[in-house]
């Protein structure tokens, strides 16, 4: 008996975007990610391309954090209050793709620090680390929209990835990344329309969509993920059916999220009876990121080192052609 | 000791009409009770500041508000809904809250008439045999003689037969009719071998036929109907001749149960946990009496002269006139009293007409889809249209009707009061004053077009359309309709965000800026997209794409004039060739218009009641997708709309 064949045929590949700029290119990178390319759904790759492997971007915080648990704590406690160290001993001790500096210290309520020092940990960043930038505001729309443009300028010709413009608050990032050559996060909270109609005014304004990765907002494991999943899943399909406004790579917020779950953070005496947290919240980071990776993921925004050697093994073993 | 009850006299200008009331009333009250039109759409909860008096003379109590301007209070403006009468009182009404009565124009079908024996709908071709559901028929009884001893009733009953081939065995008449003729035939004429000239009034009730009054003479020509739309935010009534079929005259007013929720779910559940049906149904029979009174007096009629009145509303606004129970309405199944209301006493309800006058309801389909519907269905000729039809009727509820004479499924989505000018800063009804047509030229220059060639006092439903369509099209919004600071100086910002200046101050009747808002532009967007999602849930259910449809009519009370295009600019409806719509105005005023004046147009809304099938929407999964993808100019997938995108994009070449 004949077996049918029931591949898929697609219409639509996710555009491929460039993260960071080598010399010849014009910035001081020593190597750029690519990002996207998938004409497939994740791991079905008999039916198309899957494109680039996801990336790894460790998180860097402008300001030490105040929040952490020990046991994320404990990796970077010799290098908390320097974020070019910091993200030196990402990029050469755990291997990140790519670093993202969160600019928390720029929040009118957790240290108010102007543009002009935000600048400068960039700069330092830069030139502490030879990979691509990711550089994300505070969220507080009014402090991003002053600090993010002279970022934009300190880094013109880097072709960083800076976030994040929403359907509220685009204008002021997206000529700003316009002009000084940089890629754009475009951000709606788990609605998959609400992100294209973000997608549509930030082209209306011209800036090209291979310059455009998209950020759902992300929720961990217990907390949500199922949501996040489900509606990368939706973008992912839309965007191999041929929805062009859709076709663009996926970023989630892993890190972060999975550390402010309680069952990552609370410690070993607090909870006796869920294991070593120095363990389970990296379990609970990695699950959330490979999990996430199922539903169509590129850049996956990671804290702990133990969580990104499990998740790089994981993608070096799903994408090795060793099928 | 008893509190002693003072009265004040209250004056209105410029009506001059004077009325006295108890201490504490307040000041819309009087006006109300004075017959006095005040504008007021939250019904005086001092929520929509469109009622604004002046006090010229006299003093009142008003608690303090943000909805009047600092130079307002100053020219001792106050809300008539807030203000309590504490003595004498002379008020004027400002230009902006009064409604000059008898502006709305009359469509050319209502003025027609009947012409070969028909009457006519909205659109050419649509025609219902003349033949009213309360007809009054001249007769000549020969007078009894000693060979001819027929008693009165059978004789009356004989001469009618003869006249108009009712059965007699399906007559019948109440006992007041029965003591009355003798006397009104004796009136008549009695002598001997001179026939005896009378006229009766036959009222259809289902198969039989009830003689509801008897007068002497030939007063045919004296016979007037009430049609009445009985909406969710706007009541409108239209005084017609029954023998003549020609509309005499319109009103509208807003409807007052607005107080108690803008949409009817809102106030099923005040009037289930206040126990308050009640008040609500008493306040929809006081608005229409309140057309009916001012009709009558400006067409100098008595309340006696109206012998039918046929009402046209959704499943709950009809519970609410007749003071059904409708919980059920919005209880899990949904299940309404009654979809065919038998006819019944208007008198009884407390509408102000002839005592023997019957009230006709349009039957519906469900609790969500109502007569206002299938009469607007009938109006169109739906049950005779050979081609796939969309019938959209934008009101509170948008309901979306597809089919043809083969088979209808309809549904009904919430869409909100603005495109009838309600929760909109300036939105007003289409009367004399509303700017009903707006476009801005490729040089930003601003073109209008005003209902009666007035000075503007705010903008109704076609109006606001055209301004969305405008300000996207010259790029003041972006498509998430989002005001463009700086695009041009009309755009300004204000304490509450930004807004368009539609007409600055000294051009309007008002003497203030007209201006939409971006809440208004919101609200009118939520109304376009909640419409859009029902066709595109209903069409998808149906298995069938916008192409499909060969003819799109689009009803609703947004005034006389309804540039089709625009509708698919701002994506409330499907990009569909713009000579496939046509405009149909209200045609649930139509539908009730029709029904009254024709028996045949009423028996066509019952099968179309019945042959309709419910898809509800509210269960859908799909819907609300639907909707936040419509909630985007004009919609967020630009392949339903190449078209529309092509034209932003050659106006805005920054516009991909």
């Amino acid at each position: 008996m004949q077996i049918p064949n029931v591949t898929e045929k697609w219409s639509g590949t996710v555009t491929e975007v460039t993260i960071g700029a080598t010399k010849e290119e014009g910035g001081t990178r020593q190597k750029v990610v690519k990002v996207g390319g998938a004409s497939c759904i994740p791991f079905m790759d008999f039916e198309g391309s899957p494109g680039h492997k996801p990336v790894i971007a460790m998180d860097v915080l402008d300001v030490p954090p105040e929040d952490w648990p020990p046991a994320l704590m404990e990796p970077f406690k010799d290098v908390i209050s320097d974020p070019a160290l910091w993200a030196k001993k990402c990029v050469d001790k755990y291997g990140a793709d790519l670093i993202c500096i969160k600019l928390d210290g720029i929040h009118p309520d957790k240290g108010n620090r102007g543009a002009e020092e935000a600048v400068k940990t960039v700069r330092s960043v830069l030139q502490a680390v030879g990979v691509p930038l990711i550089i994300w505001g505070c969220d507080d729309t009014q402090k991003d929209n002053e600090v993010l443009p002279k970022i934009s300028q300190a880094t013109k010709g880097e072709r960083c990835l800076l976030a994040s413009a929403t359907q509220d608050n685009y204008k002021n990032i997206v000529a700003n990344c316009m002009a000084d050559g940089h890629n754009l996060v475009t951000q709606a909270p788990v609605d998959v329309n609400i992100q294209k109609q973000v997608n549509i005014l930030v082209t209306d304004i011209g800036f090209p969509l291979d310059r455009i990765v998209m950020f759902q907002t992300t929720g961990a494991l217990g907390y949500g993920m199922e949501y996040a999943y489900s509606i990368q899943e939706r973008e992912r399909l839309a965007a191999l059916s041929g929805d062009k406004f859709l076709a663009l790579p996926v970023l989630c917020n892993v890190g972060y999220e999975s550390w402010r779950s309680k069952e990552a953070k609370s410690k070993d005496e607090e909870s006796p009876g869920w294991g070593l947290a120095a363990e389970r919240g990296p379990l609970w980071e990695t699950i959330t990121a490979v999990t996430l990776i199922q539903s169509g993921v590129d850049i996956i925004r990671m804290y702990h080192p133990k969580a990104v050697a499990a998740v790089k093994k994981h993608i070096d073993a799903l994408y090795t052609d060793g099928r | 000791m008893p509190k002693v009850n003072h009265s004040y006299k209250v004056h209105f200008l410029p009506h001059d009409r004077e009325i006295t009331v108890q201490e504490d009333t307040t000041v819309l009250e009087a006006a109300h009770d004075a017959n006095v039109y005040v504008s007021s759409i939250c019904g005086g909860v001092a929520t929509c500041g469109k009622c604004k008096v002046v006090v010229e003379e006299g003093h009142v109590e008003c608690p303090p508000t943000t909805l009047l301007s600092s130079e307002e209070l100053a020219n001792n403006y106050i809300l008539a809904c807030q203000a309590r009468v504490t003595g004498d009182l002379l008020i004027s009404i400002p230009p902006e809250t009064r409604i000059e009565g008898g502006k709305i124009l009359l469509s050319s079908e209502e003025t027609e008439g009947v012409t070969a024996g028909k009457v006519h709908g909205p659109l050419p071709g649509v025609e219902y045999r003349h033949e009213p559901l309360v007809r009054k028929i001249y007769l000549e009884l020969e007078p009894p003689t000693l060979d001819d001893t027929l008693p009165d009733y059978e004789r009356l009953k004989r001469a009618i037969t003869l006249k108009t081939g009712i059965p007699m065995e399906s007559l019948e008449a109440g006992l007041e009719i029965l003591k009355e003729l003798p006397s009104h035939l004796r009136q008549a004429g009695s002598r001997y071998n001179v026939p005896l000239q009378i006229t009766a009034t036959v009222a259809q009730r289902g198969v039989m036929h009830e003689v509801i009054r008897i007068e002497p003479g030939d007063t045919t020509q004296v016979d007037w109907g009430l049609a009445v739309d009985v909406g969710t935010t706007t009541i409108v009534a239209e005084l017609v001749n029954l023998a003549t079929a020609k509309v005499l005259d319109i009103e509208a007013t807003y409807n007052s149960q607005m107080k108690w929720g803008e949409d009817y779910i809102q106030r099923i559940m005040y009037a289930t946990e206040r126990n308050a049906l009640g008040d609500l149904q008493q306040s929809v029979i006081k608005d229409i009496n309140g057309l009916l009174a001012i009709l009558l007096t400006r067409n100098h009629l008595g309340p006696e002269d109206i012998t039918a009145i046929t009402c046209s509303g959704n499943t709950a606004m009809i519970h609410f006139l007749l003071e059904l129970d409708p919980t059920l309405i919005r209880k899990e199944p949904y299940i309404a009293t009654a979809n065919f209301i038998p006819p019944l006493k208007a008198h009884e309800l407390g509408i102000n007409i002839y005592k023997h006058a019957p009230l006709y309801c349009l039957p519906s389909v469900s609790a969500y889809v109502g007569g206002d519907i299938t009469g607007g269905a009938m109006a169109i000729g739906l049950e005779q249209e050979e081609l796939l039809c969309l019938f959209i009727d934008i009101g509170t509820n948008g309901e979306v009707v597809l089919g043809n004479k083969e088979w209808m499924v309809c549904c009904s989505a919430s869409a909100g009061p603005s495109f009838e000018g309600s929760g909109v800063r300036h939105g007003m009804r289409a009367a004399s004053g509303a700017i009903e047509r707006l476009d801005i030229a490729e040089d930003s220059s601003l073109n209008y077009k005003i209902i009666g060639n007035g000075t503007p006092r705010g903008i109704c439903g076609s109006g606001l359309l055209d301004t969305i369509a405008a300000l996207l099209r010259s790029g003041a919004i972006n498509k998430s309709g989002k005001l463009v600071k700086g695009h041009t100086p009309r755009v300004r910002e204000t304490e509450e965000g930004l807004e368009f200046l539609v007409v600055p101050a000294p051009q309007t009747a008002t003497g203030s800026d007209i201006v939409i808002t971006q809440a208004d532009i919101q609200n009118l967007i939520r109304s376009k997209a909640a419409i859009y999602s029902a066709v595109a849930t209903l069409l998808e259910a149906m298995h069938l794409k916008p192409s499909d449809i060969q003819r799109v009519y689009l009803a609703g009370g947004f005034g006389n004039y309804l540039d089709v295009r625009n509708t698919i600019t701002i994506g409330m409806l499907p990009e569909i060739p713009t000579d496939r719509i046509r405009f149909v105005g209200n045609s649930s005023l139509s539908g009730a218009r029709l029904s009254l004046l024709s028996q045949e147009a009423m028996t066509r809304v019952r099968d179309i009641a019945s042959k309709m099938t419910y898809f509800d929407l509210m269960s859908n999964p799909k819907y609300m997708d639907e909707f936040i993808s419509a909630n985007f100019l004009p919609h967020t997938n630009p392949d339903e709309f190449p078209a529309v995108y092509q034209e932003l994009a050659r106006r805005h070449p920054s516009f991909n």
